[in-house]
């Protein structure tokens, strides 16, 4: 089965005066056809960059370097810019953390979803209205009739939200960038708009990459986990594998910093655990191992070099050197 | 929308009638007698009671003021001393000549400052925004009588390319009547152009920078349907108030203008009759060219909640 | 730190030199001037440049050099005394209407608006009609029209800065009013005021050129730029220097102040952080 994605060594650096940021430092994933990837790590681990890259609306003074990123054969990073705009919105599409900022508040959500829709479409404007208007309802808009002509700041953040899934799963797009899509709404809501987002998305067979820093989310909705810092990933793996069998020490760490009730955090009576140390500035990278600083469990080699991309399981990569040990034969 | 047009004209009235109040004191603060001033030192007794009962300038300020506001609401701007002529007849007749102008000069101005700010957002950090950023502020520090004066030499004296003063209505004859108005407009406009090719320019880049720009290329859009309709729309909203706001710019301008081409608008009339001491007159125009603007401003408020539909419901 | 930012902005440092300049000029006037700006030589009328003339003498044979040299004093004089005027007064009402609220606010505010809603040039030429052409009656005139400017700006920074928790601390420390005002709440008020002063100087330098090319400024024989143009319009067909010379000067000094204000804009500007 071809893949959706295929990101290969993908660098995308932000040039600035202080010097090169180093956003996505050799990024390499993989989407099946209809799957649902969750991206996770901290602010600035690079996983906005990669979706901004994918699609090549990276920010000046960020510049993609060099990789590959293949979407149905063809590498996108080396088509001319009018077949890229014509797989923006249409084959991927992307949807961002701030429903208020990211619909144009000059105009209503339905000219907005009508825009979409005729862009990459030959239809008249009725018929984008219909679709447009059953679109607003397979997102649990009520009276989605009114709603369409109503300006993004007469809803709420959850509709609006909804109505930002609903223009990007319009045309039926091949894959779905969603970009911390919850991180702005309430709780409560949250695993609503979730809910409606997976669930179209399977529907209509759309992958997605479900980009967030909150591992419960993903833990209930994506199929398989890449867990990135300092810009790269440095575990990918199932869902069941990461959250119960995680071999990375960051991943560890992750998984450990999430509190649950009863749980031991090994630092002591009612303490929450925490992960020594920040994460390094991406100007300014530690030779070797980037997690190195705060690894609990490192090793002179660690220091030194960058461990490589190796396969612990089925389907389930690291780069540590903790586990060159344990390579499973035959499979890298 | 209804609500938010009522209230606007509700904030309104208070302030037009501070705006009366402070025109009509104007006359107050001549020193010294005020009808001696206006009739000159030769006038006779006789003159000098006839044009104080005129202006009522025998009775209490307030009533003053009360019958001053009362004859303006029936349309009455008072009566020039020289000419014994009511003022809003010689506004009346005279103000097509400065509503060709200023609009003209808005016109220039938007076709020369939209698309060059936009433009300049768009290559923002390259030569091309820098010699923009040079453009306007050149535009904004050469005074405006002295640009007529040089075109004035240059295009119409030396090159011989547009007649120097006079002026033909457009509804009499478009092309001649242009040609009278390319130096003045022009002149008039340069300033505006400046000050608004800049707003624009930093409107756009704030605009830019946000989330449904890049929201808008993520959908597919080329970058000028990104920049013309989605981008530009927002940035047009604090642009269209300071097109409201050098509005006045370009009335006070006009003043200007009219004076060194000889345009027979109400700015050369204004300054004609404070040569002539004709205070009346002065009151009259002043009035009327602030309740223009007034007005302006208040269709400026109006537009914007097209561009901003966030506003109307503050 | 002004200084050091201001230091790198290569703009700003130009009109700050070419304010410099003008200064420099408009003091050391006696003695770069090379005749008495008055000095009327009717033998020498439109006389073109020259190594006497620097510039050309105008209609009555003045020298138009001096003239200009001399014009610089008036500019300055007005520019800075008007905005010094506007920036007190609009203080001093901004920050009544920002701090006390109510009736006080709403009163001052609407006479804030009244006069704005005349077009600037527009309402200094009438208070100048009505006052008579006297360089004070400029000043005056000027600053009246700027006032609300200020007043808004100040007025706007109040009400931000009052909202904030340190002001009630004090209040309830037991600080007077007036006392929180000057120490609390105007030093936050002093960058936006900066930014619209100097860009106020360059206005007032064009409107007071503007009136006295009127005729309803500085009153003739006074050697105001304006006053200067307006005087070579008679002659000005064949004799284009009179014309030159003047409007560059007012070019050059309000260039200056809108490259500083320019400048400071984008340093103090908090919005472009």
């Amino acid at each position: 089965m071809a893949d959706a994605l295929n990101i290969e060594g993908l660098k995308t650096f932000f040039y600035t005066r202080q010097g090169a940021a180093k956003a996505v430092n050799g990024v390499s994933l993989r989407i099946r056809p209809g799957q649902i990837l969750g991206v996770v790590g901290e602010s600035g681990c690079g996983k906005s960059v990669t979706a901004f890259s994918i699609l090549r609306l990276v920010p000046h003074p960020g510049r993609i370097v060099s990789g590959r990123i293949l979407f149905q054969g063809r590498d996108l990073l080396e088509l001319p810019s009018r077949e890229m705009r014509r797989i923006r919105g249409d084959r991927i599409s992307m949807i961002f953390q701030e429903p208020m900022i990211s619909l144009n508040p000059a105009f209503t959500v339905g000219d907005q979803l009508i825009e979409a829709l005729r862009l990459h479409r030959r239809i008249s404007r009725a018929q984008a209205r219909d679709r447009a208007v059953e679109m607003l309802r397979q997102v649990e808009i009520p009276a989605p009739e009114k709603r369409i002509n109503d300006y993004p700041h007469h809803l709420s953040g959850g509709m609006r939200q909804r109505a930002m899934i609903a223009e990007a799963l319009l045309l039926n797009p091949d894959l779905l960038l969603a970009d911390e899509p919850t991180t702005a709404l309430d709780v409560t809501i949250q695993a609503q708009v979730l809910d409606i987002m997976c669930r179209l998305a399977r529907e209509l067979g759309t992958a997605i990459m479900f980009i967030t820093h909150n591992l419960g989310l993903v833990a209930e909705s994506a199929d398989r986990v890449a867990v990135m810092y300092a810009g790269k990933v440095v575990e990918e793996g199932g869902v069941a594998d990461i959250f119960e069998n995680a071999r990375h020490p960051y991943t560890r760490g992750l998984l450990r910093s999430v509190p649950l009730p009863g749980r031991r955090t090994g630092q002591g009576r009612g303490q929450l655990y925490e992960m020594a140390g920040l994460v390094p500035s991406l100007f300014d990278l530690p030779p070797g191992c980037a997690f190195h600083p705060r690894c609990p469990r490192r090793g002179e080699v660690c220091l030194r070099e960058e461990p490589p991309w190796r396969a612990i399981g089925p389907g389930h990569w690291t780069a540590c050197w903790l586990e060159e040990a344990d390579a499973a034969p035959g499979q890298s | 929308m209804i609500r938010y047009l009522a209230r606007r004209l509700a904030y309104l009235v208070p302030t037009l009638l501070l705006v009366a109040f402070l025109v009509f004191f104007l006359i107050h603060l001549i020193p010294g007698d005020p009808a001696v001033v206006m009739m000159g030192p030769d006038a006779t007794p006789e003159d000098l009671a006839s044009v104080r009962k005129a202006l009522g300038l025998e009775q209490p300020l307030w009533r003053q003021f009360a019958l001053w506001m009362g004859s303006l609401l029936k349309g009455d701007f008072g009566v020039s001393i020289h000419t014994h002529r009511p003022v809003f007849q010689s506004i009346k007749e005279r103000f097509p000549v400065t509503i060709t102008l200023t609009s003209l000069a808005l016109l220039f101005s938007l076709l020369v400052s939209l698309p060059s700010g936009v433009l300049a957002a768009a290559y923002h950090n390259t030569q091309k925004d820098y010699l923009f950023m040079l453009g306007t502020i050149l535009g904004v520090s050469i005074p405006g009588f002295w640009l007529g004066l040089m075109a004035l030499l240059i295009f119409s004296v030396h090159l011989g390319l547009f007649p120097s003063t006079g002026f033909v209505p457009l509804w009499d004859d478009f092309w001649e009547g242009l040609r009278f108005m390319v130096l003045p407009s022009i002149t008039l406009g340069v300033y505006m152009a400046a000050v608004v090719a800049r707003m624009t320019r930093s409107s756009m880049l704030e605009v830019l920078r946000l989330e449904y720009v890049t929201h808008a290329r993520a959908k597919g859009l080329s970058e000028w349907k990104v920049l013309t309709k989605h981008a530009l729309k927002n940035a047009f909203a604090p642009t269209l108030t300071t097109i409201g706001l050098q509005y006045g710019m370009l009335l006070g301008g006009a003043v200007v203008t009219e004076t060194v081409f000889s345009l027979p608008g109400l700015g050369k009339y204004l300054v004609t009759s404070i040569y002539m001491r004709d205070y009346p007159v002065v009151q009259g125009c002043i009035l009327f060219i602030a309740l223009v603007y007034v007005l302006i401003n208040l269709a400026v408020d109006l537009l914007y909640s097209y561009f901003d539909p966030r506003v109307s419901y503050q | 730190m002004i200084w050091k930012k201001l230091s790198r902005n290569w703009l700003g440092l130009i009109g700050l030199a070419v304010i410099a300049l003008n200064v420099l000029v408009a003091l050391m006037a006696p003695f770069i001037a090379t005749h008495d700006p008055l000095q009327i030589d009717v033998a020498n009328q439109a006389a073109p440049p020259s190594a006497k003339f620097f510039f050309g003498a105008d209609e009555y044979g003045r020298d138009i050099f001096s003239r200009v040299i001399y014009g610089t004093r008036i500019s300055l004089f007005v520019s800075v005394l008007s905005v010094l005027f506007a920036t007190t007064f609009g203080v001093v009402l901004g920050a009544a209407a920002g701090y006390y609220r109510g009736w006080a606010e709403s009163i001052i505010m609407r006479c804030m608006d009244a006069i704005m809603s005349f077009p600037a040039i527009l309402l200094a030429i009438g208070i100048m009609a009505v006052l008579g052409a006297r360089l004070i009656n400029v000043v005056i005139a000027l600053g009246f029209v700027y006032v609300p400017r200020f007043a808004r700006i100040v007025r706007g920074s109040v009400l931000s800065v009052k909202q904030k928790e340190f002001v009630e601390a004090s209040l309830a420390m037991g600080n007077s009013d007036a006392a929180i005002i000057f120490r609390h709440i105007l030093p936050n008020c002093v960058a936006p005021l900066i930014v619209q002063a100097t860009a106020n100087l360059a206005y007032a330098i064009l409107a007071e050129s503007s009136l006295s090319f009127l005729g309803l400024g500085a009153p003739p024989p006074a050697p105001s730029w304006g006053n200067i143009l307006s005087d070579a319009r008679n002659f000005m067909l064949d004799n284009m220097w009179m014309t030159i010379f003047p409007g560059l000067a007012i070019t050059l000094a309000v260039l200056g102040f809108n490259l500083l204000g320019d400048a400071l804009r984008d340093i103090l500007d908090p919005r472009l952080n």
